[in-house]
Order: C-alpha cells, then sequence, then structure tokens
C-alpha cells in the first residue's frame, strides 16, 4: 500500500520537468550519444543549406523559362494578331468591332491563354468606331499596373511583362505573368493588348521537387543517424568495454581483462590494457604473497618462541623462588632473568597482537559494558604502581548513560596502557581519569601534569617502538608497542584515540567510543584540549586519528602553542 | 596421598620443567608425548587432572580431549600456544574445563591445578533446588525427578555456584572467581562457554534456558524453583 503514492508520483517526474534534464543527462554521459546528435545536426545544416539553394535555382530556372516560353506566345499571339488587323479594311463600328473579335480569338488560339485585356491607350481622339476596352481578367483586371500600362502605351512594337497575382472566377488566387504590348486597330487607333498566363504549372513543379528535396533529406539525414549510430557502435563498444574492465580493475577485480579481437587498434588498445593489467596483478599479487609470508612468519615465530619460553619461564622461576639459598651474584642473576622474561613474554605477547592486526584477523568480542566500572577495576589494578611514584589517581564521572557496546579486553588494555604512560611520565603529579557520554558515544580521558610532549613527539606517539626520549630511563618497561595496539583497539571498535599534548603542561589521551558498533562518531562528549590548557581559543577542531603515522589533530594542537 | 597429574606436551624439555614444578608443589606427574598415545596413558594412570597440550603429534589435543571428556569429568586444563579466539572456544567446547597461554607463570599453573582438584565448598549440607532440579552438595549429585544427571565436577561447581544463591544475579567475573579461582580480570568466554556445556546437559530446551537464565548486561542466575 505504501507503495502505490511512489509508483504514481515516478511517471510524472519523468514525463514531466525531468525530460530535458534526462536528455543532458545522455548528452553527458553517453559518447555514442554525442556523436550521432552532433552528426546529425551538422549533416542536417547541410543538407538544408543545399536543399534551399537547389531549391531556389530551380525555381529561378522554372520561371526563366515559362517566362520565355509565355514571351514568345504572346509575341506570336500579337504578331498574328496584328497581322489580321493589318489586312483588314474594316471602316465601321461594327466591322471595327468584329474585326478585333476575330482577333482576340486568334489571340487566345495562339496564345493558349484565356486572360486577354485589350485596353485603348488613353489620350487618343475621340473615334465613335473604336471598340470599348475589353477584358476577360474579370475580377484581377487590377493586377495590370499602371507602370506597366504606362511602359506599354510609351513603347509600341516592344513587350512588357509583370509578375501578378491572377485569380480565376472561383476566386482562386494562383501566381502569373501579364505580359502586355501594342497593337494598332485600323481606324481604332491604338490598343494595348495584356494577355495573363498562369504559373500554376511551374509553381505544381516547384512544390513538387521541393517536396522530394524534403523526404530526400529526411530519408538522407535518418540514414546519417544511423550510419553514424552503427559506426560509433563499432568504435565506442570496446572503448566501453575498456572503460568499464579498467573501473572493475581500479576497484580491485584484479582478474578482469578486455577480449582481444582483430589486429586493429581497438586490439592493440585491448592488448595493452590487458598486458598493464597482467603486470599489475602479478605485482600485486607478490606483494600481497610478500605480506602475507611476512605476517604469517611474525605470528609463526611467535608461537614457536612461546614453548622453549615456557620451559625458560618456570626454569627461570623455579631459581627465583630459591635465591635465597644462592651466593649474591648468582642471587642477582636469578632475579635479572625472572624480570627478563617476563619481559621478553610482554614483548612477545604485544608483537602477536600487532601481527593479529596486521594479517587483519581480529575479532571484536562486543558486550554491553559499563566504562565507569571497567575504569575503577583498571584503577584499581594500577594503584600499587602509582602509589610506588606518588600518584594520585583521580575518576571523574558525572554520571549518564556509560554503557557502551564493547569489548571489555581491549578496553581494558587501552585503559591499563593509558594509564601506565599517565603514571610514568606524570612526574607523580596527580593523574585525572574523566568519563562522560552523549546520546551516540561514550568517552574516556586520562590528563597527566607532567611533561607534555613538542608537536614533532605528538606525531609519533602512536608510532611502534617509539619513544618520547630515548635517554630517559623506562621505569615500567613497556614494550613500545603499547599505544600502538591501544590505536588499533580504538579504530576496531569504530572509536578514536587522540592526544593533547603541550610541553611542560602535561598530556590529555582522549578515547572515543560509539556507544553501538554499528554508529558513527561525530563529536566526543569530552574535550581534547583539557578545560585548563593555556590555549583553548587557538584550537582547531579536534579531527579524529585513524591512522597510527600522524593523527592530524594532535600535529596541530602541539604546533599551536610553540 | 598426593593428586596424580597427567602431562600431555610433546616437548620434552616443557613436559620435564612442568614436571619438576608440579613435584615441588607435591603432586605426582606423568607423561605422555604422544596425542595417540594419550588415551591409554589417561586410562591406565587414571590421573586427578590431565594437563594437555592443544598440539600434539599423533592425536590432536582437541580430539584427546573429546576422548577423555566422553569417558570421564576428569578436569582437564588445556596448553596452548595460541591465544586465537577459535582455538581457545574449540578446545572448552570439546571439554576442556580451564586453559592457559604459554608462556605461563609457574605460581598461576599451581593456583588453576588446586583450584580444579579442591573439592566444592559444601555450603550446606541440605538439598538444593535450582529450576526442576535437586542439588546434592554432600553427594555431589544432579537429579531431576528420580533421574541423575551426569556433571564434570566443573559443571557441578558451576550449577552449585548459581543454586546456593539463587535470589543473586553472579556477573561473568563472579564466576570465574568463584568456580575457576581466578582473582584477576579473565577471559568471560570460559564462562560462556561452559554455560553452554551446562545447558546442554541440564536444560529441557537449552535455547530457552529454564535453569540458567540469562541476565543480559549483566551475567547469570538461577532459574525460579519449580
Amino acid at each position: 500500500m505504501n507503495a502505490q503514492p511512489a509508483a504514481a508520483r515516478t511517471p510524472v517526474a519523468l514525463g514531466g520537468r525531468t525530460w530535458p534534464r534526462r536528455v543532458a543527462a545522455l548528452w553527458r554521459s553517453s559518447l555514442q550519444f554525442r556523436t550521432v546528435g552532433i552528426t546529425v545536426v551538422l549533416s542536417g545544416l547541410a543538407i538544408l543549406l543545399v536543399g534551399v539553394y537547389m531549391s531556389v535555382s530551380i525555381g529561378n530556372d522554372l520561371f526563366q523559362s515559362r517566362l520565355n516560353q509565355v514571351l514568345l506566345e504572346s509575341n506570336r499571339a500579337t504578331t498574328a494578331a496584328q497581322g489580321i488587323l493589318d489586312s483588314s479594311d474594316a471602316a465601321d463600328r461594327v466591322q471595327v468591332q468584329a474585326l478585333l473579335g476575330s482577333a482576340r480569338t486568334l489571340i487566345t488560339a495562339t496564345s493558349s491563354s484565356r486572360q486577354i485585356a485589350v485596353l485603348r491607350v488613353p489620350g487618343q481622339e475621340g473615334s465613335s468606331v473604336a471598340p470599348q476596352d475589353s477584358s476577360t481578367f474579370g475580377e484581377s483586371t487590377d493586377v495590370i499596373s499602371p507602370e506597366l500600362r504606362e511602359a506599354v502605351r510609351d513603347s509600341s512594337g516592344e513587350q512588357f511583362w509583370q509578375s501578378v497575382t491572377l485569380s480565376n472566377d472561383d476566386g482562386q488566387e494562383y501566381p502569373g505573368i501579364v505580359v502586355g504590348s501594342q497593337i494598332s486597330v485600323p481606324v481604332a487607333g491604338r490598343y494595348e493588348l495584356y494577355i495573363g498566363y498562369s504559373l500554376q504549372d511551374a509553381e505544381g513543379t516547384l512544390l513538387f521537387v521541393q517536396r522530394t528535396l524534403g523526404i530526400a533529406a529526411a530519408a538522407l539525414m535518418l540514414l546519417i543517424g544511423a550510419v553514424t549510430w552503427i559506426v560509433v557502435r563499432f568504435v565506442v563498444t570496446p572503448i566501453r568495454v575498456a572503460a568499464e574492465t579498467s573501473q572493475r580493475l581500479a576497484s580491485g577485480d584484479l582478474a578482469v581483462r578486455i577480449p582481444e579481437k582483430g589486429e586493429d587498434v581497438i586490439a592493440t588498445l585491448a592488448r595493452s590494457f590487458n598486458g598493464m593489467a597482467d603486470s599489475l596483478q602479478s605485482q600485486i599479487k607478490k606483494l600481497a604473497d610478500l605480506s602475507e609470508v611476512q605476517q604469517r612468519f611474525v605470528s609463526d615465530v611467535s608461537h614457536e618462541l612461546r614453548t622453549p619460553l615456557t620451559t625458560i619461564r618456570l626454569a627461570g622461576s623455579v631459581l627465583y623462588d630459591q635465591r635465597a639459598s644462592f651466593p649474591p651474584a648468582t642471587e642477582r642473576t636469578a632475579e635479572l632473568l625472572h624480570t627478563q622474561v617476563e619481559r621478553f613474554e610482554l614483548l612477545l605477547g604485544d608483537l602477536l597482537e600487532i601481527s593479529r592486526y596486521d594479517a587483519g584477523s581480529v575479532q571484536v568480542e562486543a558486550e554491553p559494558t559499563n566504562l565507569v566500572h571497567l575504569a575503577e577495576d583498571s584503577i584499581d589494578s594500577m594503584r600499587s604502581l602509582a602509589e610506588s611514584k606518588g600518584t594520585e589517581l583521580r575518576l571523574v564521572a558525572p554520571g549518564g548513560h556509560l554503557n557502551a557496546e564493547v569489548d571489555p579486553r581491549r578496553i581494558r588494555r587501552i585503559l591499563h596502557n593509558l594509564i601506565g604512560n599517565a603514571i610514568e611520565h606524570g612526574e607523580g603529579k596527580p593523574v585525572i581519569i574523566s568519563i562522560d557520554s552523549n546520546a551516540t558515544a561514550v568517552a574516556l580521558s586520562v590528563r597527566d601534569f607532567g611533561l607534555g610532549m613538542t608537536d614533532a613527539d605528538v606525531a609519533h606517539v602512536f608510532d611502534r617502538f617509539w619513544r618520547a626520549d630515548p635517554s630517559r630511563q623506562r621505569t615500567i618497561g613497556g614494550t613500545g608497542l603499547g599505544l600502538a595496539i591501544s590505536l588499533e583497539d580504538a579504530t576496531v571498535h569504530g572509536g578514536w584515540l587522540q592526544v593533547w599534548s603541550s610541553p611542560g603542561e602535561g598530556s590529555n589521551f582522549r578515547l572515543t567510543l560509539p556507544r553501538r558498533a554499528s554508529d558513527m562518531l561525530t563529536e566526543s562528549p569530552l574535550p581534547l584540549p583539557p578545560d585548563d590548557a593555556s590555549f583553548d581559543d587557538l584550537l582547531p577542531p579536534a579531527l579524529p586519528a585513524t591512522l597510527p603515522a600522524v593523527p592530524p589533530s594532535s600535529t596541530t594542537l602541539g604546533g599551536a602553542h610553540v | 596421598m598426593s593428586a596424580r597429574i597427567l602431562v600431555v606436551d610433546d616437548d620434552p624439555a616443557l613436559a620435564e620443567m612442568i614436571g619438576i614444578v608440579l613435584n615441588g608443589e607435591g603432586f605426582d606427574t606423568h607423561f605422555c608425548a604422544d596425542g595417540a598415545l594419550a588415551f591409554g596413558a589417561f586410562r591406565e594412570t587414571k590421573p586427578d587432572l590431565v594437563l594437555l597440550d592443544l598440539m600434539l603429534p599423533g592425536l590432536d589435543g582437541i580430539e584427546v580431549c573429546r576422548l577423555i571428556r566422553a569417558e570421564s569429568g576428569t578436569p582437564i586444563i588445556m596448553l596452548t600456544a595460541k591465544s586465537d579466539t577459535t582455538d581457545v572456544v574449540k578446545g572448552l567446547e570439546s571439554g576442556a574445563d580451564d586453559y592457559m597461554v604459554k608462556p605461563f607463570n609457574p605460581k598461576e599453573l599451581v593456583a588453576r591445578i588446586r583450584t580444579r582438584l579442591r573439592p566444592a565448598a559444601v555450603v550446606s549440607s541440605a538439598k538444593l533446588h535450582i529450576g526442576d532440579l535437586v542439588v546434592d552438595a554432600a553427594g555431589h549429585e544432579v537429579k531431576r525427578g528420580d533421574q541423575r544427571i551426569n556433571l564434570t565436577p566443573l559443571e557441578f561447581d558451576l550449577l552449585l555456584a548459581l543454586a546456593s544463591k539463587p535470589q543473586q544475579v553472579f556477573t561473568r567475573e563472579m564466576l570465574l572467581e568463584q568456580v575457576w579461582g581466578y582473582h584477576y580480570k579473565a577471559d568471560t568466554r570460559l564462562v560462556n562457554v561452559h554455560v553452554q556445556r551446562l545447558r546442554a546437559k541440564v536444560e529441557d530446551d537449552p535455547d530457552n534456558p529454564r535453569i540458567v537464565m540469562t541476565v543480559r548486561g549483566v551475567g547469570y542466575r538461577a532459574g525460579a524453583v519449580g
């Protein structure tokens, strides 16, 4: 039921405003459409020009030949009529009338025109025998213009013509030519003779030619369009295949190839593309194999080391338990063996964890976890270490929704790392652990007031085996992988691990975790630069640190102070 | 009489070293270096506890564990060089009570062994009720009606812990401490896997448990007596 209104709306949208947009989109996206379009438009213009030229020139030619014929016929008719008139001896009105009538019949017969006007040249002395003006032009006698009459009147023996619009008895108009000349009628004097000729036939021929030209042009354009479409299709299809193939290749499908056919330039393109894909695939495979081998090697080494290390550890412990009965040097040896085996074990564990992250074989076992409880536990477990350094651990948790879907083992590891670092670098000053939350995220920050770090140090703080100051003595004996693993732990939860630090003011590490694994983090409930920092205003908004290399926020943060 | 422990590990140096440590703690040790011979050695020595390496020649540790579990509830602690989730879970599902990741510390090993060997603390001599089950703490027996349900000592301890405080919700951490003897945060998968195994034995419908109830986000508690 719900789909009904949507389905009803769609065709309206398609048929309505989006139509030009769809053509524009097609124009942009389809090379074939564009090529065919341009070809058809340009050849259409050419055909139109040729068509107009042909139509005009044929029209002229038709008119000219009709005109010649008309002049010839009219001349012949006039000459014949003048012959009858000249050979007559009519003297009275009736005879002259009859003579003119027979001359007219002759003119009609020879000129094959039924529109004839015989008008007496005005300005001659009145004659009682002169017949009246007569015209069979009917309605269109007016088309004989004064200019034409004047020209005919002034020059005897010459023909004059004019293009006019004639109309027949039905009132139907059609183009025509009126040819005028003088005849002299015995006794009666000079008369103007006008013969009207129709151009209907010529016009019909012209219309037919134009129609034929139009049909031919349309057919030609269709043909050109179709031919272009087919030709472009021949060229574009392989290009489209190549484009699609390279797109798939770029998106990681390394096995795709373009089919190679023939010897032409397209086949060359396909061959060189396939060659490129081959070498790309083999390079990537080589790198992937190498990386896999390396990761498996690290993992295998770590595993293989464990059995002998267990034996060493047990042996060291047995010796360590009996150290009181040894001479002093041996006693110290047993102690050193014991502590260093422990350190070695930690290092091995961290290496294995990092190799697991590198191999991408990490599984998050998320469960609803209260971060405050987790932090309390971590603080309890670190208390003896903190007391040995004279450090006070303070927990600030204003309350709220502090549950989050996280893997408690990993979060505990992050906390352990951050608190351990804060104790080690905190110079015996208090360490504040803050927890706050909002609707989507839970944040935890560990703030110390120790030496702090320069921006150069901050940029490397998540690097593997990196030490803030190599000359400084290690008291807790971390493996150098702690923060690198913590960052991976945070990232695998979709969270952020960020740092602010300033020399002389201490450091603040902030962990922000989405409340549910599917949530995206947009902001952290806790500030990264602590409220007591001396330069809050200068700080850009914090950005997530997703890569171990250079968390963008941290570098800028350190720099702001310097 | 000192407890007998069967150490199944193919690394002779480690086996010997474990032997030295355990002997120092007063345990009696037997060794087996081959997975295929491990089950025979188990039947022969009738140990009180088995330390079982996961990677063995002949027959792998998980198979050995299944063979032993099919016959007896003798506590098994797995020794593993892998802490990867799938291996650990597979080992626990095949019936191991606990596991230790190499390299482990001898005190911890001894502590875990002692936890598994110590008899469950008898809270009261009275019979406890959980769901439709009767748990006889003194007699180490669980019955549904007249029918006796076979549980391993660990499963019995787990059920007893829940049954002895029917009002209490146990977090996984509390159960780890009470049943497994861990005094620090450990792998809660131990609890999850064993609760599944226990449910498979005691519940009528393990997908719809009435004896061991899950309290989402917290842990487990005993089902109402009925």
